[in-house]
């Protein structure tokens, strides 16, 4: 079977809840969602309907509860794993706000971060000027100029350069499937085309992608291949990119009234 | 002699019993009387004095032991430094000093002033040296450009007791370094700085100690004319480990900055304790102490700002003290006074106590980096700041830090 056919995020009835034992609100309720290989899949969906903490389910964040169903990628079962064992097999959630990490370099964050990686899978760390190169190759690419990589990582960088900083730790680390948490938000057009190309210069045969997004305008940049719509925490409706338009034109509540 | 001195120390336990047989070997001398008096009528300090009252030598030191423990190395250690070797069994000094540096090995204790404010530094200059040979080391600086000096106080033995008096005349520049690397039960040093006119001085202290080790080394700084005093500690802890530093501006114009970083694994403590007495207009302290402590671990900071009412007029003064609770089961006390009396002043202060952020710990998790290198990476940068002020020697604290954030 070509790798493209290849089933990569498999998620099955899967209920998550967010919160302390007492207070623990279920968000995710019986979700479904498949992503093959070299496919894009947008998820869109109305505030509170769970697509950040889906990201966060899957990617294994404190706080976040699987308390039924199954995720796997490549076939392996990943809501056992540790945040940074997910990382390691290859998933990579660009987050919706890139948090600051003080005294710690870009550079200094990626290799770490990169030959943790490589460790993990038991690679070899890459070599110093290797390291060097491909990072500069990338920063003229994505507009991040050698300085901006010398600074503390997304401390009192602007909101488009944070974006810019995620793609670049994207196209640094290659991870074999990416989630995009509303990539778009707090972006100017220049910059959305910027990122938008990043993120499209990564799509390949061999990786899928999830994009999570509330509006349609992001999906203009980056095509999906199939768009779905979150609900009450469950996949209610897919389609192709068309479904994506419709949404915008009748809203959340046109396209939910219906399918309800 | 010693009887009455027996008398002067309330119920005194075997350690103190032991220091005042010490002190009976001494010779005799009405000046070392007088500093040994400083020290017994306090004895070892302990909780029921505020200034102790969470760093208990007396509870902590039954007896003067030799530990199982043995020294650790010396990250500062230097080819071009020049170094002063302090034991148990005495000391050791550079023979051959450049010019600008002027030695003076004394037998006879001098007077130290605040003795009895600083018990364990009034202990210090009383008992310095070696048991059967006193004496203490006296260093007068006339010159700018010169090489370090290093003073190292390793070696295994029951106690070891030292005091340095250094004096900077103006124009005089120095970076002075100690390391206190463990191996003695009890250690307690006493180094005196006295910068005059515009001097400078930049020291860095490393401290590191084990379990069964009880240690105090106390500074007394004066600062004169526009001189200006940096200072820069970086402490792991032992079963108790002090650092204290009491600072007076002395004329106006003088400008301190005294930084200070902890980092305390199970079974340590380590006390960062400065009081700064703004005695001349138009001073400046800048101070910013950091720490981190892992389950078991017990980190102090204690610091005072006196600013008297017209002496203090003008008075520029800073203290920050921020600390990473990095496990259950870490402890930090921190107390941080402002004492106030002149009206046109500057004086601030800041104080917070927490655990890492788990935003950036998930972040950094996320990209494959695991938790504990994330929380290594992310300790290092908190203090990092703290050991900026070492000049050339903030990359080797720095290297030193992050070997053992890696390590715990």
């Amino acid at each position: 079977m070509p790798a493209y056919m290849r089933t990569m995020l498999k998620i099955e009835n899967l209920t998550a809840t967010v919160g302390e034992e007492d207070e623990a609100k279920t968000i995710i309720n019986g979700l479904d969602l498949e992503v093959p290989a070299g496919e894009v899949h947008a998820i869109m969906g109305p505030n509170g309907a769970g697509k950040s903490t889906l990201s966060y389910v899957l990617t294994g964040r404190d706080g976040y509860e699987v308390t039924g169903g199954s995720a796997t990628l490549n076939g392996e079962d990943i809501l056992d794993m540790d945040p940074e064992e997910r990382a390691a097999k290859g998933l990579f959630l660009s987050f919706q706000y890139p948090v600051e990490i003080p005294g710690v370099p870009v550079m200094t964050f990626v290799r770490a971060a990169m030959n943790a990686q490589r460790k993990a899978r038991g690679e070899d760390e890459i070599s110093a000027p290797d390291f060097i190169k491909k990072s500069r190759e990338l920063g003229q690419k994505l507009k991040l100029d050698a300085e901006m990589l010398k600074r503390p990582l997304n401390v009192g960088f602007s909101g488009g350069e944070k974006k810019r900083l995620e793609i670049y730790q994207m196209m640094m680390l290659e991870p074999k499937f990416l989630i995009l948490d509303e990539t778009d938000s707090g972006l100017d057009i220049d910059a959305l085309k910027t990122v938008s190309d990043g993120v499209n210069a990564m799509r390949s045969p061999d990786r899928g992608m999830l994009v999570i997004t509330h509006y349609q305008r992001l999906l203009d940049h980056i095509k999906p291949d199939k768009v779905h719509v979150l609900a009450k925490g469950r996949i209610i409706a897919t389609g192709g990119p068309e479904l994506a338009h419709r949404l915008e034109k009748e809203g959340y509540d046109g396209v939910l009234g219906e399918v309800a | 002699m010693t009887t009455a001195l027996r008398d002067l120390i309330s119920n005194p336990n075997t350690a103190e019993l032991e220091l005042i047989a010490r002190y009976g070997m001494q010779p005799e001398d009405p000046r070392r009387e007088r500093l040994f008096e400083a020290f017994a009528q306090i004895g070892l300090p302990t909780r029921r004095m505020e200034a102790w009252k969470w760093t208990d030598f007396k509870a902590a030191l039954s007896a003067l032991d030799r530990p199982a423990s043995q020294s650790a190395s010396d990250p500062l250690a230097s080819e071009e430094a020049l170094c002063f070797r302090f034991s148990p069994d005495g000391f050791e000094y550079p023979k051959d000093l450049p010019e600008g540096i002027n030695l003076f090995v004394k037998p006879e204790p001098q007077a130290l002033g605040s003795a009895e404010d600083v018990p364990l530094g009034a202990l210090a200059a009383a008992l310095a040296g070696s048991k059967t040979r006193p004496g203490t080391l006296m260093i007068e600086v006339t010159a700018a450009d010169l090489p370090r000096l290093h003073f190292a106080f390793s070696g295994e033995g029951e106690a070891s007791f030292a005091r340095v008096t250094i004096v900077v005349r103006p124009g005089a520049e120095l970076t002075v370094s100690e390391s206190y690397l463990g191996g003695a039960g009890f250690l307690s040093s006493v180094f005196e700085y006295s910068l005059q006119g515009d001097a400078k001085v930049s020291r860095t202290v490393y401290q590191r100690g084990a379990e069964m080790e009880t240690m105090a080394a106390t500074a007394l700084v004066q600062l004169e004319g526009e001189s200006e005093y940096t200072q820069t500690s970086l402490a792991f802890g032992a079963k108790l480990a002090r650092l204290e530093t009491r600072l007076v501006h002395k004329e106006a114009g003088a400008k301190a900055t005294m930084n200070a970083a902890y980092l305390v694994g199970k079974g340590l403590h380590a006390d960062i304790t400065t009081h700064v007495r703004h005695g001349a207009r138009s001073c400046v302290t800048r101070q910013m102490t950091k720490g981190a402590v892992l389950d078991g671990g017990t980190g102090v900071f204690q610091g005072k700002f006196h600013v008297p009412r017209t002496a203090g007029q003008y008075t520029d003064a800073d203290m920050q003290h921020k600390a990473l609770l990095l496990e259950e089961g870490a402890v930090v006390f921190a107390k941080p006074e402002l004492e106030i009396y002149a009206d046109d002043v500057e004086c601030a202060h800041g104080n917070t106590c927490g655990a890492l952020d788990a935003n950036q710990l998930f972040y950094m998790r996320q990209r494959g980096i695991p938790e504990r290198t994330a929380r290594a990476l992310l300790t290092e940068a908190f203090i990092a700041e703290a050991v900026e002020t070492a000049g050339d020697l903030k990359d080797i604290l720095r290297h030193v830090a992050s070997n053992w954030l890696a390590q715990s």
